[in-house]
């Protein structure tokens, strides 16, 4: 049977790429092992250097556990691993497993408004760039897909600031909500948006949405970009294709062949895009958080680096890292659910 | 389902998000009624005084769970606040009587019991973050309790056996680390942040590390009633953030930590006012008295008469920070302007080459100074600028700026690498002997070497004499012969300094040497 064939050569698929995920994740982990070791500071000097003696701040240390083995503390830190224990943060006492359910899921809302605003920009503007190549619109559109792209995100969240926030008044600079709403809202899920629309708290909804539009729009039009110039190029193979020509030479009319048959098939390999623009988008949610005081996961992660804090580094890479797998994992799976064609 | 169908489903919903977006209004801004929202790119540590040493944790834990003693605004000694009263029965026995009726903010009793669990539990736990080197004075060992140390006479009395004479005990009782917490807290671990008890004008509502930390009127409290019903501090990462916000009413107040470019900024900013006052957070230049060139007395003295402290708070600070003349700044009893009474309070070249040419030093005096890029602020950079600027200008010096991150540095300087070095310190008490002791005894902490044993045993008498005035007088003494024998230059004290929204009050009274920001002073009328 076909469909049983499809199902279990997709399931073995996903297997495979899970089994390689795995050694990924090890070499990862083991950098940033490594690297947070052996760089010079630890969260004791951090914190109370130039405010305890050397010998006040060595006790500290050893007290910590900070001058065992570095081979026994990596073992220690891979059982814990194995064991989804990532501990507790050095520098403020948190488990780390809340670091990543609460900051991560600030970061989760960040990040899927950015990609939805980055497909709602990126799709139809490539779509028209490709359907109107060389014209004026395309032009403009190629070049405004550059300039989003190259522009740094830090860079654009801020002129949105002054602009939006400053000098037009429309919208708040910073935060997911207002303080007064981020004290009232029942938070179940952590997203505020859907947090408000479960308690049916409209005011705070409106609140929560409009600190969500600058960070959300500014990430999602560096993504954006990219999506313009890749589904523009798509477009443009696809108008050439044999199936157009014969679409054209049955007679259909150039609106029905365009939107029809070349957009549809253009959007195809956009999807297997989408899984390779996740990195870009964590990262660029990083910056993002920075600029819009966004309490994501991105913040935190700086945060604990300033403070050597090695537990929460640990943790909160080793859930980047498995995330990135999982969302290119599942990217693979709806593009071949969206095309038949791709089967492995 | 058809192909078609599925990326049209797709596509329509992040349309239909987007969409949902695009809706928007204009509310949404800072608080409301009794509500002050204060905004900050300070972040706590931990809301448990046994894990806490830092300025943002403190501030919410003497809002909350205040200890036996505290600085009373505008004061700089200590005075009951838990405590009905406290003495020294002798130099190194204290014992407090307990105000009647104290209540936690969860409605239990708060007794003498409490207070021997709170201070037993902080040396016992000895957290990493935690405040317990503090207590040197009461626990023999960090992490060991015998028992004896406090002393629960009866219900409302408790006396501290401190294992040697300590004045600064009183100043260490007002500490974030001096907070009483019900003995249910856990005698071995933190108790966790978000469930914080005590009996301050406030109760903690919520803690959401990151975003924000809210306080409440706690009617249990014994004291006035705070101005304000609640409270709520906003973390920002960036203090860019932190401007617009308040800017733009986000928040009703900014205090901590703005740039002295953003402070200026806002000094013209409509529907707000900076409001300053005095700090006590300081920043000095440091001579390894082993090292060359400053081995030298004269090449330091040359140094104490060139260096142009107004003008890095002019040029540098914009006037956040106010020239310092002592390590103990201004605003702290028995401070006194020593260095500006030996060198002068601007630049004395003449000064400087009589120094030298008096021990026959050779000009220009090569001086390699270290300073440190981010630990110490961004303004550091130009800081030492300004400071190579006036040495070479002067011609007697030719210095070269060397810097390396805080990491290294701190490792560096205490290990005879570096011959000048920048360096600076926070308070953890508003007494002269946090910060004496720790730069001029022979065990200092700065490990440059520097010793004087007439230094030492006034350090010493000075700690054992409960006597205040008699405190001042070796405070005095010591100040004068770090002047006349110049191991460190002071430079300058910062300003406490928060942009306020029209309408709020009371911020003022709050910013006095202690550097507690008392919550229940503020008012939005």
């Amino acid at each position: 049977m076909a469909g049983g064939h499809h199902t279990t050569s997709l399931r073995t698929y996903a297997l495979t790429r899970l089994a390689l995920a795995l050694p990924m994740i090890w070499i990862l982990l083991t950098m940033v092992f490594v690297l947070l070791r052996v760089a010079p500071g630890d969260p004791i000097s951090a914190a109370l250097g130039g405010r305890l003696s050397p010998e006040q701040l060595q006790a500290r240390r050893e007290a910590a556990g900070y001058d065992e083995p570095l081979i026994k503390q990596y073992f220690e830190y891979l059982g814990n691993v194995v064991t989804l224990d990532f501990g507790e943060t050095i520098v403020d006492n948190r488990p780390v497993t809340e670091v990543i359910r609460q900051n991560g899921a600030a970061t989760l809302e960040l990040t899927i408004a950015a990609f939805l605003v980055s497909l709602a920009v990126g799709i139809p503007i490539g779509l028209l760039c490709g359907r109107y190549r060389d014209t004026p619109i395309d032009i403009a559109g190629r070049l405004f897909g550059i300039v989003v792209y190259a522009a740094p995100v830090f860079f654009l969240g801020f002129l949105a600031q002054i602009v939006f926030s400053q000098w037009l008044g429309w919208l708040p600079s910073s935060g997911r909500a207002s303080p007064v709403t981020t004290f009232d809202l029942n938070t179940t899920t952590n997203l505020y948006l859907i947090d408000s629309l479960l308690s049916l708290n409209f005011p705070a909804f409106k609140d929560v949405l409009e600190h969500l539009i600058l960070p959300a729009t500014t990430l999602g039009l560096v993504i954006g970009g990219v999506f313009i110039r890749l589904v523009r190029v798509n477009v443009l193979q696809t108008l050439q294709g044999d199936y157009i020509e014969a679409a054209r030479a049955r007679g259909l009319s150039e609106r029905n062949v365009v939107w029809h048959h070349a957009f549809k098939n253009a959007l195809v390999p956009v999807i297997t895009v989408i899984g390779l623009q996740v990195a870009l988008l964590l990262g660029g949610a990083v910056l993002t958080e920075q600029t819009f005081n966004w309490p994501g996961i991105g913040s935190e992660l700086i945060r604990y680096l300033n403070n050597r804090d090695y537990i929460a580094i640990q943790g909160i890479i080793t859930f980047f890292a498995v995330l990135v797998v999982i969302i290119s994992l599942l990217i693979d799976l709806v593009n071949a659910w969206v095309d038949p064609r791709v089967r492995y | 389902m058809g192909r078609s169908l599925r990326i049209l489903l797709l596509t329509g919903a992040a349309l239909l998000v987007l969409a949902a977006a695009g809706c928007g209004g204009d509310d949404g801004g800072g608080g409301g009624g009794g509500t002050i929202v204060h905004g900050t790119t300070d972040q706590p540590v931990s809301y448990d005084p046994a894990g806490s040493y830092d300025l943002p944790s403190w501030n919410v834990i003497y809002n909350v769970i205040p200890g036996l003693l505290s600085l009373p605004p505008g004061g700089n000694q200590p005075e009951p606040a838990l405590a009905e009263s406290c003495v020294f029965d002798n130099p190194s026995t204290y014992t407090c009587k307990l105000r009647d009726g104290l209540k936690f903010s969860d409605g239990t009793d708060l007794t003498a019991e409490d207070v021997k669990a709170s201070f037993d539990r902080v040396n016992r736990i000895n957290d990493t973050n935690g405040p317990s080197s503090l207590f040197a004075s009461l626990y023999k060992e960090a992490g060991k309790v015998t028992g004896q140390e406090v002393e629960v006479v009866d219900d409302r009395t408790v006396t501290f056996h401190l294992n040697k004479p300590d004045a600064t005990w009183p100043f260490i009782m007002t500490t974030g680390g001096g907070g009483i917490v019900p003995s249910e807290y856990p005698a071995n671990k933190l108790q966790p942040d978000a469930s914080a008890v005590g009996d301050g004008p406030y109760k903690l509502a919520e803690y959401k590390p990151g975003e924000q930390t809210v306080l409440e009127k706690n009617d249990d409290y014994y004291g006035d009633t705070p101005k304000n019903d609640r409270v709520i501090i906003q973390y920002f990462d960036k203090s860019s953030a932190l401007k617009l916000a308040v800017e733009n009413g986000e928040v009703d107040l900014a205090y901590r930590n703005l740039t002295p470019t953003e402070i200026e900024d806002l000094r013209s900013a409509d529907g707000l006012s900076v409001v300053e006052g005095n700090g006590t957070e300081i920043r000095y230049m440091v001579f390894n008295t082993k090292l060359a060139p400053g081995k030298d007395l004269a090449v330091r003295k040359a140094a104490a008469y060139i260096i142009d402290r107004q003008a890095i708070a002019d040029n540098v600070y914009n006037g956040t920070v106010q020239p310092l003349y002592s390590m103990v700044p201004q605003g702290i009893a028995g401070h006194i302007d020593a260095f500006k009474t030996m060198y002068g309070a601007t630049p004395n070249k003449a000064k400087a080459q009589q120094a030298l040419q008096a021990a026959g030093v050779k000009t220009p005096v090569q001086a390699e100074i270290w300073w440190t890029p981010s630990h110490y602020g961004d303004s550091s950079a130009d800081e030492y600028a300004e400071i190579k600027r006036a040495f070479d200008g002067s011609g007697l010096f030719k210095v070269q700026l060397k810097s390396t991150e805080w990491d290294q540095y701190s490792e560096a300087y205490a290990e005879d690498q570096y011959p000048i070095f920048q360096l600076g310190w926070f308070p953890d008490y508003p007494d002269p002997d946090n910060y004496l002791t720790p730069f001029y005894s022979t065990d200092n902490f700065l490990k440059n070497h520097y010793s004087n044993k007439e230094v030492d045993r006034l350090l010493a008498d000075q700690k054992a004499s409960t006597d205040q005035a008699h405190r001042e007088q070796d405070f005095r003494r010591i100040q004068t012969i770090a002047a006349q024998e110049v191991p460190i230059i002071p430079i300058w004290q910062g300003k406490q300094i928060a942009a306020v929204r029209d309408g709020i009050t009371g911020v003022d009274q709050t910013f006095d040497p202690s550097f507690q920001f008392r919550y229940w002073l503020i008012e939005k009328s």
